[in-house]
C-alpha cells in the first residue's frame, strides 16, 4: 500500500550568478508500507535534497506529495500531522543528537511535542530504546551522547524517529560513519523495525551492496534524474543503464559483468582525467542526455532527452540503447549486453 | 576496481622509508588513561599507500596522528620514537626533537591531513575562495592573488569540483562534494605525507574511484606517500600497497593489500572482510563481527580479540600474541607467486601476524584453510615455522608473551 506519493518533485537552488540551478528534475517515486526503497547515485545527484524535500526541512520548486492520497499541506496543523508522519534519520549521528542532552531528553521532546502526556511518557521512551536494542533502556535513559558509542547513537537516532510513530522514515547514508561490523547490526534493525511496524522506508546510500540486500526496489540517481529503477535483484544484477553499469564496476573488489576499462577510460590524450573533465563539461549541457559526455554508448539521438523505457517488471531505464524505434534502427546490436561477464 | 599502487615496494624501495617508528604507545590521560596504541612499529615507505584498517576505537586515528606529530593533549605519546628521512635525502630527524618553528613547518609543508569529518570541518559561511587563500597566504606568502586563484581552480579541478564553485560557500554543496574540497585542501602545499583519515566515506564508488585514481596519479608525480585509514577492507586492499590491521592499539596483520586480498591470516581481518558483503553473491544473512572491541582503559590479558573470536583456543585467554612473521610459503608457491609478482621477494618477509593459530608450538596443526594466509588462496602454503608466534618480534625485541598493560 502506497504511504507517500510523490509527484514530479522539483527543486531549484538559487545562484548568485546566472540561473537557479535544478538539483531535483521532476521526480516521481511512491514509499510503500513495509517495503524499502533504496536511493543510490552519484554524489550531488540530489539524494539528500530529495529527502530533505520529502521531510518539509525545504520547501519543493514544483511537484506534489500524497500522504495517503491526501496533499499535504504547507502550515499548520497540516503540515504538523505530515511531519508526524515522515520522520528523518541523519547520516552523522555525532551532529545529529544536542551533546547538551541526555538520551531521555531526546525522546521525550517530540513525544511531548506531539501532545503525548507526562503520564507514562518514561515507559513509552523506555520501550522506544528497547525497540532499538537498547537495553537495559533504565541504564541508559540519562547518559549524554558523549558516553555511547557511534553505533548507539544512531540506535537513539532511531528511536527519536520512531517515538512520533511515523508510517514514513528517510534514512539519509544513515550506517555510513559508522563501522562495517556495526552496520549490519544497524540495518538489521531498520529491517526489523520496517517490518514489525510497517513501515515505509526510505534508504540512501553510496554502498549498492547493502541497497540490494536490504531493499525491495532500487532507484539510481543521476544529475537530479532517476536513470533507472526496478526490483533491487533486477537492477543490480542486470544494471540497465550506462551509468548504474558503472557505478557497480567502480565497487572495490567486485568482478562484474561490465568492464571499467570499457566503461570509463580513465586517462585521454596528455594523460588528462576525461571524466572528471567530462563531468564538469556535461554541468553545462541543459539537453538530451545527461550522461552522453561519459557514456561508451552516445549516439545521436542522445542529445535529446530520453524517456524511461519499460524493460518488464517495473525494471525502467532512462536510455535511447532501449528504446525500441532505436534498437530498430541499429539493427538490435544498439543495447548493451546486460549480464555476460567479461571481466574474468 | 584496482587501482593500480604507485609505488615501488620492491626491494629498492624497501630501505627508503619515510617515517620509521618503532614501540610507540599512546596514551589519552584521565583518570584511568586510555592506551589507545600500544607498542607498535611500523615503516612508511616513500611514495607508498600505507592502509590502516579496523574498526572505530581501535587506533587508527591515534597511531597516524602519532607517526606525524598531530596527537593534542590529552594524548601523550608515552614511549617510542619515530624518525623522518626528507625527500632531500638529509639526514633522519627525530620527529619528537623538533622545535616549535621547525614542528610548524613539518606540519603544514611535509605532513597533511584529510580529517575523518573533513565534510564537517570546513567553515560553513567562508567562501571557499577565501579557505583556500588562507592556506597560501600563511604558508605561501609570496604568492599573489592571481596565482592563489588559478592554484585554487587547479585544486578543484583536480577533485572533481566545477571551479566556478570557487566563490560558493561549503553549505551549498553535498557531502561528497565538501570531503572532496578537504582532499584538494590537504594537497594544496604539496606535502610529502598524506593522511587520510576515512576521507571518502560520504562519495559514491565511481568519485571515490576517480578520485583514489587521481591520488594515485599524483602520488606517482609527485613521490609523496600516503597513509589511508578506512574500515572498507575491500577497497584498502584495492588500493594500498601495505596494510596493518589494528585491533585495540595494536597491529594485528601486516601484509602486502593484495595478498590479504587473497586469504588473510588473522581471524580478525576474516571478520572484517566478510562483514562487507559482495555485491553480486547470493543473498544471504548478513552479519557483522559479534560484540565490539575492548575498553582501552583496561588491562588486556592474553589475545585482546578472544571474547569476539571464534577459533579461540588454549594459550589465547592467557598469552598475548606477538606481531611475527609468517614463515615463508613453500618453493613451489614462491616461485610462482614471484613469477606474478615480478620478483618482489622482499614482500614475502613483510606478512606478520599476531595470533596462536599460526604458532606451530601452541598449534601443531597450523591454521585452518581459510586463515592459512595464502596470497594465491591456493592452499599451497607451508603452515608457519616453529615458534612463529611467541618468538622475537620482528623489530628485534624479545617478546613479552605475558599480558600486556
Ligand atoms: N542550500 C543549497 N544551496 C545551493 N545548492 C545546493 C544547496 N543544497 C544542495 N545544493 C546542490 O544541490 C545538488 C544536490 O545536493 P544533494 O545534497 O541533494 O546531493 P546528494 O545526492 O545527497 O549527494 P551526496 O551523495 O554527496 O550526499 C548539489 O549540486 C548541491 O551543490
Ligand atoms: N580525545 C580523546 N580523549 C580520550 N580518549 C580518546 C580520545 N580520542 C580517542 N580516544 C580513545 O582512544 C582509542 C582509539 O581511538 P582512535 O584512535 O580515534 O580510534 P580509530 O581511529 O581507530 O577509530 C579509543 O578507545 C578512543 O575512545
Ligand atoms: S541515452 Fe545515450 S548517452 Fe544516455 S546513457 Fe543511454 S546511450 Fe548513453
Ligand atoms: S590468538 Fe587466539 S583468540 Fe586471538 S585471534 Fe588468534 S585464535 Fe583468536
Ligand atoms: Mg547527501
Ligand atoms: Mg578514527
Amino acid at each position: 500500500m502506497s504511504v507517500l506519493q510523490v509527484q514530479d518533485l522539483t527543486v531549484d537552488f538559487a545562484q548568485r550568478r546566472g540561473p537557479k540551478f535544478r538539483a531535483v528534475d521532476h521526480v516521481s517515486f511512491e514509499l510503500v508500507a513495509g517495503e524499502t526503497l533504496a536511493l543510490v547515485g552519484e554524489s550531488g545527484s540530489g539524494k539528500s535534497t530529495i529527502a530533505r524535500a520529502l521531510a518539509r526541512l525545504l520547501r519543493p520548486t514544483g511537484g506534489e506529495l500524497l500522504l495517503h492520497g491526501r496533499p499535504v499541506g504547507h502550515r499548520g496543523r497540516k503540515l504538523r500531522d505530515y511531519r508526524r508522519e515522515v520522520q528523518m534519520v541523519f547520516q552523522d549521528p555525532f551532529a545529529s543528537l544536542n551533546p547538551a542532552y541526555t538520551v531521555g531528553h531526546h525522546l521525550r521532546r517530540p513525544l511531548r511535542i506531539y501532545g503525548h502526556p507526562r503520564k507514562g511518557l518514561e515507559e513509552v521512551v523506555e520501550a522506544l530504546l528497547t525497540s532499538v536494542n537498547m537495553v537495559p533502556a533504565t541504564s541508559f535513559v540519562s547518559k549524554f551522547p558523549h558516553e555511547l558509542s557511534g553505533g548507539q547513537r544512531q540506535r537513539v537516532a532511531i528511536a527519536r524517529a520512531l517515538a512520533t510513530q511515523p508510517g514514513v522514515i528517510l534514512a539519509d547514508e544513515p550506517v555510513s560513519m559508522l563501522d562495517v561490523s556495526i552496520r549490519l547490526e544497524i540495518l538489521n534493525l531498520l529491517d526489523g523495525l520496517k517490518r514489525d511496524r510497517d513501515l515505509a522506508l526510505l534508504y540512501i546510500t553510496h554502498d549498492l551492496a547493502t541497497a540490494r540486500y536490504f531493499s525491495t526496489q532500487i532507484m539510481v540517481m543521476y544529475r537530479g534524474e532517476i536513470v533507472e529503477r526496478g526490483p533491487a535483484d533486477s537492477v543490480i544484477l542486470r544494471p540497465a543503464h550506462p551509468y548504474t553499469q558503472l557505478l557497480e564496476a567502480s565497487v572495490p573488489g567486485e568482478r562484474t559483468p561490465h568492464r571499467l576499462d570499457e566503461l570509463a577510460p580513465v586517462r585521454g590524450a596528455g594523460g588528462t582525467n576525461v571524466i572528471l573533465a567530462a563531468e564538469r563539461a556535461e554541468a553545462t549541457a541543459a539537453t538530451g542526455c545527461r550522461f552522453r559526455r561519459r557514456c561508451p554508448h552516445a549516439m545521436d539521438v542522445c542529445s535529446t532527452h530520453p524517456v524511461e523505457q519499460d524493460l518488464g517488471d517495473g525494471h525502467l531505464v532512462r536510455c535511447w540503447l532501449h528504446d525500441p524505434k532505436v534498437r530498430e534502427k541499429s539493427g538490435d546490436r544498439a543495447a548493451p549486453q546486460q549480464s555476460a561477464p567479461s571481466g574474468a | 576496481m584496482r587501482v593500480q599502487p604507485a609505488a615501488q615496494t620492491g626491494a629498492e624501495g624497501r630501505n627508503d622509508a619515510v617515517l620509521r617508528a618503532s614501540h610507540i604507545s599512546v596514551e589519552y590521560g584521565g583518570t584511568v588513561p586510555t592506551r589507545a596504541v600500544r607498542d607498535v612499529s611500523i615503516e612508511l615507505h616513500r611514495g607508498e599507500m600505507l592502509g590502516i584498517a579496523g574498526e572505530s576505537g581501535c587506533g587508527k586515528s591515534t597511531l597516524a596522528y602519532a607517526l606525524t606529530r598531530l596527537l593534542r593533549p590529552p594524548a601523550v605519546m608515552t614511549e617510542g620514537q619515530v624518525l623522518f628521512c626528507g625527500r632531500d635525502g638529509a639526514a633522519p630527524i627525530d620527529i619528537m626533537q623538533l622545535e616549535p618553528e621547525a614542528l610548524r613547518r613539518f606540519r603544514w609543508t611535509v605532513v597533511s591531513m584529510v580529517f575523518q569529518s573533513a565534510m564537517n570541518s570546513l567553515n560553513p559561511v567562508i567562501s571557499l575562495r577565501r579557505q583556500f587563500s588562507d592556506i597560501f597566504e600563511a604558508h605561501v606568502p609570496e604568492m599573489d592573488r592571481e596565482a592563489r586563484d588559478r592554484r585554487s581552480r587547479e585544486l578543484l579541478e583536480m577533485v572533481g569540483i566545477d571551479p566556478s564553485r570557487l566563490g560558493g560557500f561549503p553549505h551549498e554543496l553535498s557531502g561528497g562534494m565538501r570531503q572532496r574540497v578537504g582532499i584538494a585542501m590537504a594537497l594544496a602545499l604539496q606535502p610529502e605525507i598524506v593522511i587520510m583519515d576515512e576521507p571518502t566515506t560520504a562519495l559514491d564508488v565511481v568519485v571515490q574511484r576517480e578520485i583514489l585514481l587521481e591520488i594515485a596519479r599524483l602520488r606517482r608525480e609527485l613521490g609523496f606517500s600516503v597513509i589511508f585509514i578506512t574500515h572498507d577492507l575491500p577497497m584498502l586492499v584495492d588500493l594500498s600497497d601495505r596494510l596493518a590491521v589494528m585491533y585495540a592499539g595494536e597491529i594485528v596483520e601486516r601484509a602486502p593489500a593484495e595478498w590479504v586480498g587473497g586469504r588473510p591470516a588473522h581471524p580478525y581481518t576474516l571478520g572484517l572482510q566478510a562483514a562487507c558483503p559482495d555485491l553480486l553473491g547470493e543473498r544471504r544473512a548478513l552479519q557483522g563481527i559479534p560484540g565490539s572491541p575492548p575498553d582501552l582503559r583496561q588491562r588486556l590479558r592474553g589475545c585482546a580479540f578472544a571474547p569476539r573470536c571464534q577459533y579461540v583456543f588454549g594459550p589465547c585467554a592467557d598469552i598475548h600474541p606477538v606481531l611475527s612473521p609468517l614463515a615463508p610459503p613453500a618453493a613451489a608457491v614462491i616461485e610462482s607467486v614471484l613469477d606474478r609478482d615480478g620478483g618482489k621477494t622482499s614482500k614475502l618477509n613483510d606478512w606478520a601476524v599476531a595470533c596462536h593459530l599460526h604458532d606451530r608450538t601452541a598449534n601443531p596443526a597450523g591454521p585452518p584453510d581459510e586463515l592459512a594466509g595464502d596470497p594465491l588462496g591456493t592452499g599451497g602454503l607451508v603452515p608457519p615455522a616453529v615458534g612463529a608466534g611467541l618468538g622475537v618480534d620482528p623489530t628485534g625485541r624479545p617478546a613479552r608473551g605475558q599480558d600486556q598493560l
